[in-house]
């Protein structure tokens, strides 16, 4: 037979063996949709605004790792693996449009491509093309080395389908602007929009020194990943505290600080939204914060990757899904100092229409060249302004 | 040499033969001088004295040939000239003319000879010579002599401009032409000229039984004859952008699934020859057919001379085939159009692009996006208004590198664009996808009844086409090229 790097339909699905790698059973539990959400936010806890304890990196089980971080310790034939794609690609296929009609989540295309990207993530460094030259050779004995167990292969993609578990906590991580983060159950996942909050950050910044040379606040960090963005564009001036409620999350957005080597700029803390920034209140230069904005009668049709997977702290905004919003712009003219800037992530136009109306009129004189921003959907995202000087 | 593309070290090319008829169009020197100023009055082109030029071969090899740049230089008129010149007129004590041995043979001569070319590993010295003198005359054809001639007379008269300097951004691209035309055509005469000193070397050796020179001569000459292979197949891309990195753009033609497994194949295709080729190979842009194949994709190929072999591939491919997705199995007939797209690099000027000319689109978006909506989905369309000009990307991880891999595209496109405008007659080559013409047909792909490919343009062709669908394209490419090249030069 003519081997062939498209993989065939036709090959018989494996049966996949009944002991699933107990891997995900290890992760820390992350705080549950059941909890009162609005009570667990406004809890008050007792941390210091003192530097967070460094990530328990060594002793943390392989679970925190993104798979594209893992050392290459497993061997497979090329066979075994193309079979288990195959037997992928075939999944994958059979979902057609089903997802998407139920519920706006992935079709079969899509799958393809994540499953793509997965080879890439769990393959080592050299190994496509040695993939590509065995299947040219016609030698599909060849041995190439795995950042994942075969079998874990089969439970990774059966999660994805069956359980909709989201791509990136799949392979443990998020491709968001230039970055790659690493991301776990726990923690909300980057989305594409969010990468303009670090562009509005840069036109700011290129136009006033003084912001440039600032404090800046990332508050509800998540994986990290805004204030991060931001650290890289301030460049060798200013620095960020990125604060979260959610200790997995801290943890999380700590390990990616540092795998960037910006702890010396980045400050993680852990608390709720002001909270952390006791001390700081009139000198901060820039805020931005991608908090909570989904009304709570939403949540259970949320698409499944997002509603079953994702951490409702991160997502619930309360009835309106501006609870937090209204919470940070209440806060925002007391924490930035005069001329300061803030970018907030919202819901759409509505959020975004009531905020700015919201800050002209309850909270006249505070701010200064109030604005909303479209996201590349065309979609009323952010609102950004200034404090008055 | 050392920037030559590994192709060439192991291309199959067929089509550069040496036959005695192609010797025959080449021109000789003065005959290009003559034609390329046809005023003479104003050159002063010295008269021919033979002189012997030899006797110190051995010396280093910026010496030799010197002579002629600056025959070339006085042949145009810019002996005047020292600050450009000075280092070269150094070497040009005396008047030299058209190179030739102390009794006078010339390149020109020694193909007309028309000594019968020997395997390379015939020791016969004029086997070697004239290999070597037909390469020559083939280097020159490919180089486009006559024009570079024209060029360099044009570029010569801008650099004497007084006020030529008002504007540096001008003067620094001119006085850059200039001197790698001048630099491109120094190595052919100096090529040319080292084998005169050769041939007069053995002849010098004969004359006093001198047998270790006599060998060792013969030895350069037959080093000149290997390299002066590689420089055949070098002159073959001159062009401008040749040196860059592309985009390799494939569109499946009408007729639904069987034609969009058409364009996956060619796309295929591509991306093997260049992995083959050592080049880095990168999917940009893909957009799915329903049930097989693509309906569109464009890849990126980074690396040396990427554009110059893939230009050869601008145009309709044809394949004829049992087609799988026919359960009738009959015979069908599918198209699919390639565009190939320049990426030109720090050192050419690119069309600046306004922030405010551009609309952002997030590809396929729906829903209420932002955290409602997990999806590694990430695309972007960049519209460049004015022009209406689009690119995609949509393979990227992210959004961010999404929208650079698109804008990417898109300043490639708007390049592409310009150049086209400029070149005003539009170059095959810089045709965009929307331009090619269905018509425009450049190669057919017969899987049944018989098994062939053949070039339309070229008439070359293959009877194992699976090879080539792995990517065996450089048969196809150079013999495209060095056709391409020899037409070039011999329409007037």
């Amino acid at each position: 037979m003519k081997p062939s790097l498209r993989p065939s339909f036709t090959r018989p699905w494996p049966c996949i063996a009944s002991n699933f790698s107990t891997f995900f059973f290890q992760l820390p539990t992350p705080l549950t949709h059941a909890r009162n959400i609005t009570q667990i936010r406004h809890r008050h806890i007792h941390s210091s605004p003192s530097p967070p304890p460094p990530p328990q990196l060594a002793s943390s089980p392989p679970p925190l790792l993104p798979l594209f971080l893992r050392p290459p310790e497993y061997t497979t034939t090329v066979s075994d693996l193309l079979e288990w794609h195959s037997w992928a690609k075939s999944l994958a296929a059979s979902i057609g449009s089903s997802f998407e009609d139920s519920d706006n989540g992935p079709d079969s295309t899509l799958l393809c491509r994540e499953l793509n990207w997965l080879m890439e993530d769990v393959l080592d460094g050299s190994d496509p093309s040695l993939m590509h030259k065995a299947v040219a050779r016609d030698d599909p004995d060849t041995i190439i080395s795995l950042k994942a167990d075969v079998q874990e292969l089969y439970s990774l993609w059966k999660q994805r389908i069956d359980e909709r578990r989201p791509f990136q906590y799949i392979v443990g991580c998020q491709h968001w602007r230039d970055l790659i983060l690493c991301v776990r159950e726990g923690v909300l996942i980057p989305r594409p929009e969010t990468e303009i909050i670090v562009e509005l950050v840069g036109d700011v910044i290129s136009k006033d020194e003084g912001l440039r040379e600032g404090l800046w606040a990332d508050l509800g960090t998540g994986s990290g990943a805004i204030a991060i963005g931001i650290a890289k564009i301030l460049g060798n001036y200013g620095r960020v505290i990125a604060t979260d409620l959610n200790p997995v999350a801290v943890q999380v957005a700590s390990f990616n600080v540092e795998r960037y080597s910006l702890q010396d700029k980045i400050e993680v803390r852990e608390g709720s939204w002001w909270e952390p920034l006791k001390g700081v209140e009139g000198k901060v230069a820039g805020l931005v914060s991608n908090p909570p904005y989904i009304p709570s009668d939403d949540i259970s049709g949320l698409q499944a990757e997002v509603g079953r997977h994702e951490p409702r702290l991160a997502l619930d905004g309360g009835a309106e899904g501006m609870d937090d919003l209204l919470h940070l712009c209440n806060g925002a003219a007391s924490m930035l100092k005069p001329g300061g800037f803030f970018a907030f992530e919202t819901n759409g136009e509505k959020q975004c229409k009531f905020l700015v109306d919201y800050m002209q009129n309850q909270l006249p004189g505070s701010f200064c060249n109030v604005n909303t921003v479209s996201d590349f959907a065309g979609i009323l995202r952010f609102v950004t302004g200034f404090r008055n000087r | 040499m050392q920037n030559m593309p590994a192709i060439f070290l192991r291309s199959r090319i067929r089509s550069s033969s040496h036959s005695p008829n192609c010797a025959l169009r080449t021109f000789s020197i003065r005959s290009l001088f003559s034609s390329a100023t046809p005023s003479t009055s104003q050159y002063e082109v010295p008269k021919p004295s033979r002189i012997r030029s030899c006797g110190f071969v051995a010396g280093s090899c910026s010496r030799l040939g010197a002579g002629w740049v600056r025959h070339l230089e006085e042949a145009l008129g810019k002996s005047s000239c020292p600050v450009r010149f000075g280092g070269l007129r150094l070497f040009a004590a005396q008047p030299t003319i058209e190179p030739a041995t102390s009794d006078g043979l010339t390149v020109e001569g020694i193909i007309s000879n028309q000594w019968t070319i020997l395997e390379e590993s015939e020791s016969d010295w004029k086997s070697h010579a004239a290999a070597i003198a037909q390469s020559i005359s083939l280097i020159k054809r490919r180089l486009q002599w006559k024009k570079m001639l024209v060029r360099l007379e044009l570029l010569s008269t801008q650099l004497d401009k007084l006020d030529l300097w008002d504007d540096p951004q001008h003067a620094g691209k001119i006085s850059r032409e200039h001197g790698n035309l001048m630099g491109k055509m120094k190595e052919v005469m100096e090529f040319e000229q080292e084998l005169l000193e050769h041939i007069d070397m053995i002849k010098l050796a004969r004359e006093d039984n001198d047998a270790d020179l006599e060998s060792e001569s013969l030895k350069a000459l037959l080093r000149m004859r290997r390299f002066s292979k590689e420089k055949e197949l070098e002159a073959l891309l001159a062009g401008e952008h040749d040196s860059c990195s592309c985009f390799i753009e494939v569109q499946a033609g009408a007729g639904g699934t069987e034609s969009m497994d058409w364009a996956a194949m060619v796309m295929n295709m591509y991306k093997m020859w260049a992995q083959h080729r050592g080049y880095g190979v990168t999917v940009v842009d893909e957009m799915p057919g329903e049930i097989a194949g693509i309906k569109r994709a464009t890849i990126k190929v980074d690396g040396e001379y990427a554009f110059g072999y893939a230009k050869a591939e601008v145009g309709v491919h044809r394949l004829v085939r049992i087609s799988p997705f026919d359960s009738n199995k009959r015979r069908h007939t599918s198209f699919a159009a390639v565009a190939v797209i320049p990426i030109l690099g720090e050192g050419f000027s690119h069309v600046q692009i306004n922030e405010s000319d551009l609309r952002i689109e997030r590809f396929r978006a729906g829903g209420a996006g932002g955290q409602h909506v997990n999806t590694t989905e990430s695309a972007v369309r960049i519209v460049h208004i004015p022009t209406g000009v689009t690119a995609t990307c949509q393979n990227e991880r992210s959004q961010h590198q999404n929208k650079a891999s698109a804008m990417a595209v898109l300043q490639s496109r708007l390049d592409q664009l310009e150049m086209a405008r400029q070149a005003q007659m539009n170059a095959q080559h810089t045709q965009s996808l929307t331009e090619i013409s269905w018509g425009n047909q450049i190669r057919s792909y017969v899987l049944h009844p018989y098994r062939m490919v053949k070039d339309l343009r070229t008439n070359y062709e293959v009877s194992d086409p699976d090879s080539v669908l792995e990517g065996d394209l450089d048969g196809f490419i150079l013999s495209y090229l060095s056709d391409l090249m020899d037409k070039d030069e011999a329409s007037p």
